[in-house]
């Protein structure tokens, strides 16, 4: 537990309320969210259908429908950059809610964060059947996450591959053999053909060959010339001349098609066999295990702090579920990243998790150690909620009596309280404040507070 | 292995569009002579005949159309002519001699005349009903709405004469008669009987033999009914695509394109807007169809000499070989139009099957 305080928070959310204006009613879908995230690790986000976390995850990347009205609270990337203080200006402010002005403001966040969108913060949504564009080839959707926000790298990449010789290649091998990855690192630098090394390294770590092939396949690097056309496109680009009409199109024509490289890469990296065909397939081609990995691709691609994963796995069959799961611990041992990983699937959130938050009717219930959380819960939804999860040796499975509040007139008091079998008189009056019960371990539920 | 897939599919599609036009051409065949042979011989009888003169060329005719023969035998004599490339002979004030260089002299000019109203659409339409979707409920989009419904509403020769009286007569800046000012071609070698040599469009023949004064006057001429046509066609057009639109903004892939953070500019122009065609091409077909009776109506009302002024002559005189030609040539249109629009479909659409 030491450990997670020492981290560094990346993400902060301070007392998030945000109410969708609907025909039928205001539904008030997060009342009030308090929740850190710290730097390498996965925080698991569990609630039922309607309990807010899909609106948390949207909320965080500022990808919130024009109906839906911030009322208070912050989001606080990296500490600073308050994400939706543009709709909370508006949302907080005590006047009749209007969708269009909303809309207005919207379209203006866009703008705004688009350099953040992808570059530091990902998200990867609940749908991977709908969630690629049916008419864009899978290697163009994965290229233009780079094209848009780091073109030097596709710049880079395609230039000291053309550079390079088969002595570089060779001296450089020996160098990754000998001395390891940062030698290698060192090596281009003082070679000036920075951008290979994520070429040669993105072969070197591959696991499913091996190591003799992964050998040639660096040495072969040199083969890969660029045709006149992507010279030309380059050399355009180069000069700043990406904005004039049709020069502009030769330069993202020749950066995409070093995108489409690049995509074979990761496609290679995230285990889809057949990589140089599935760049050019349409996502219909591909089934759903696939098109969800090469979303994934799209949000890893430019490596962010922070990647959100909507029910990532929900709509896949259980094989799939798992394979991708595997993919998910075998991002985060890989790099830095932190990742918030939403589901209503308790099993799935404890194999990936280090942290566990359970959301109750738009609230943070509770939120400790995965470890914690499973074996010493403490809030009586979360109790309630590890009876329910189905095991070998239970006859019956517990279900939680009665149902999820309207959360159009959300209760006075604790929320659960119409369902909870320990309800006082004042969890009825009062909402329970969040009470820190051992270290990273909150209970938001007076029956903590009274024991203490 | 795609490519051989797509055209095996054009081939299929050729070999169904056969029956289609044997479907036509009875059609054309039956509609013109369930009236008689009195009609067929009114066209081509000289009327200053008389007595035995007239029972002579009555029966020479009678022989050489075969019209003693059942009418599905005429059918077929019909039928091989048509294939051979004689379509008979057309009669009108604008025009007397064989269809095929009627064809040749008026089709042209539609051509460009639908050329340019196809342009105007391009580059009018399309960007008006991204736009109106884009900035939903604005002051803007209820503007192009109200303006594109006021024309969807509107009979194409209402919207020619609403143009001719606000920009020919009011403001007095364009021309609405003719392809160009009688004064600028009079005396002109290459124009001739109102026919200029060698394409037969003006704009062109103008342009080829230097004489931009009069190219520019033949593009003045051009703007009026190309607009006009442009603007029926473009209502429907942006009604259908800010609705397609508005419907595509909302799924999840752009969700997707905005979080990985496309510039708004690529997520509406690219993302959002080529799946927001595919409705536009699929009712393009019916566009079409309209368009042809537009030219029809367009070049009567500006005295535009192209097929479909051709044709309303052909009609008010009774002319049988032109009222036939220009049926089995509107016909022909809109069926390999058809086959055009499932081709670019297949193209634009990747999860269409072929």
């Amino acid at each position: 537990m030491e450990r997670v305080k020492e981290r560094a928070k990346v993400l902060e959310i301070k007392d998030l309320r945000v109410s969708f204006h609907t025909r039928r009613g205001v539904f008030k879908a997060l009342r009030g969210v308090d929740l850190e995230l710290y730097k390498g690790e996965v925080l698991g986000l569990a609630g039922e259908s309607g309990s807010g976390k899909s609106t948390l995850g949207l909320a965080i990347m500022g990808l919130l429908p024009r109906n839906a009205r911030v009322e208070s609270g912050e989001v606080l990337l990296d500490g600073s950059k308050d994400v939706l203080k543009m709709l909370r200006d508006y949302g907080s402010r005590d006047v009749k809610f209007d969708p269009r002005k909303n809309e207005k403001l919207i379209k203006r966040l866009n703008k705004e964060l688009r350099e953040v969108r992808g570059r530091a913060l990902a998200m990867v949504f609940q749908e991977p059947l709908t969630s690629l564009n049916p008419v864009l080839q899978v290697g163009y959707q994965i290229a233009e996450a780079v094209y848009y926000h780091d073109p030097m790298r596709l710049v880079r990449r395609a230039i000291s591959r053309n550079r390079c010789t088969q002595a570089d290649l060779r001296d450089l091998m020996t160098t990754l053999k000998t001395k390891g990855e940062e030698a290698l690192i060192e090596e281009v630098e003082k070679r000036n053909l920075r951008g290979l090394e994520e070429q040669i390294l993105s072969i070197w770590r591959r696991q499913d060959i091996h190591e003799a092939k992964k050998e040639k396949l660096i040495l072969s690097l040199d083969k890969h010339k660029l045709d006149s056309k992507d010279r030309l496109g380059i050399s355009i680009y180069l000069r700043g001349l990406q904005r004039v009409p049709v020069l502009g199109r030769l330069a993202k024509d020749a950066l995409i098609k070093e995108g489409y490289r690049l995509a074979v890469e990761i496609l290679t990296y995230l285990g889809i066999p057949h990589p140089e065909k599935v760049v050019r397939m349409y996502p219909h081609e591909l089934s759903g295990g696939m098109r969800q990995r090469v979303v994934i691709g799209i949000a890893i691609v430019n490596n962010p702090e922070i990647v959100i994963m909507d029910e990532p796995t929900s709509a896949l069959d259980v094989t799939i579920q798992a394979q991708i799961l595997e993919l998910v611990s075998s991002l985060k041992a890989s790099s830095n990243r932190s990742f918030i990983f939403i589901s209503h699937d308790l099993s799935v959130l404890a194999e990936v998790s280090d942290r566990i938050a359970i959301m109750y009717a738009g609230k943070i219930a509770e939120v400790g150690p995965v470890k914690v959380i499973f074996e010493e819960p403490q809030h009586p939804y979360t109790k309630m909620l590890m009876d329910a999860i189905p095991t070998m040796d239970k006859t019956e499975l517990k279900a939680i009596p009665g149902s999820v509040p309207d959360m159009r007139s959300p209760p006075k008091g604790c929320s659960f309280s119409n369902r909870c079998p320990f309800v006082m008189p004042k969890c009825k009056e009062m909402e329970p404040p969040m009470v820190e019960v051992s270290e990273g371990h909150k209970v938001a539920c007076f029956l903590v507070g009274e024991r203490k | 292995m795609i490519s051989i897939k797509l055209w095996v599919y054009v081939l299929r599609r050729i070999l169904i569009l056969i029956p289609t036009l044997i479907g036509l051409t009875l059609l054309v065949f039956v509609l013109v002579h369930i009236q008689g042979n009195n009609l067929i011989l009114a066209e081509y009888i000289n009327p200053r005949l008389t007595g035995q003169a007239r029972e002579l060329e009555i029966q020479r005719l009678t022989q050489e159309f075969h019209l003693d023969q059942p009418v599905y035998v005429q059918y077929f004599y019909w039928l091989g002519q048509v294939l051979t490339g004689n379509l008979g002979y057309t009669n009108t004030p604008i025009y007397s001699g064989p269809v095929t260089t009627a064809i040749t002299l008026f089709l042209p000019n539609t051509v460009v005349l639908s050329l340019f109203a196809a342009l105007l659409i391009w580059l009018i339409g399309i960007p008006l009903g991204v736009f109106s979707a884009v900035n939903r409920d604005s002051p803007a989009d209820q503007g192009i709405r109200v303006f594109s419904f006021t024309l969807y509403s509107m009979p194409i020769y209402l919207i020619a004469i609403a143009l001719i009286l606000l920009l020919g007569v009011y403001l007095n800046v364009l021309p609405f008669s003719g392809e160009v000012s009688p004064q600028m071609v009079a005396g002109l070698s290459w124009f001739r009987d109102g026919i200029s040599y060698p394409t037969h469009v003006l704009l062109i023949d103008a342009i080829l033999h230097g004489d931009y004064a009069v190219a520019w006057n033949a593009f003045l001429h051009l703007i009026m009914p190309s607009l006009t046509l442009a603007l029926a066609v473009m209502a429907g057009i942006i009604r259908i695509l800010r609705a397609s639109m508005l419907e595509v903004l909302e799924q999840d892939y752009i969700r997707l394109a905005r979080a990985k953070g496309v510039p708004e500019r690529v997520v509406n122009n690219l993302h959002a807007r080529r799946n927001a065609m595919l409705p536009v091409v699929t009712s393009f077909g019916y566009t079409v169809a309209g368009l042809l009776g537009g030219v029809v109506v367009v070049e009567s009302v500006f005295d535009f000499p192209g097929i479909g002024y051709w044709t309303t002559q052909a009609l008010l005189n009774n002319d049988i070989g032109g009222i036939m030609a220009s049926t089995l040539l509107f016909g022909i249109v809109l069926v390999l139009t058809t086959l055009i629009l499932d081709l670019v479909y297949a193209v634009v659409d990747p999860r269409i099957r072929y």
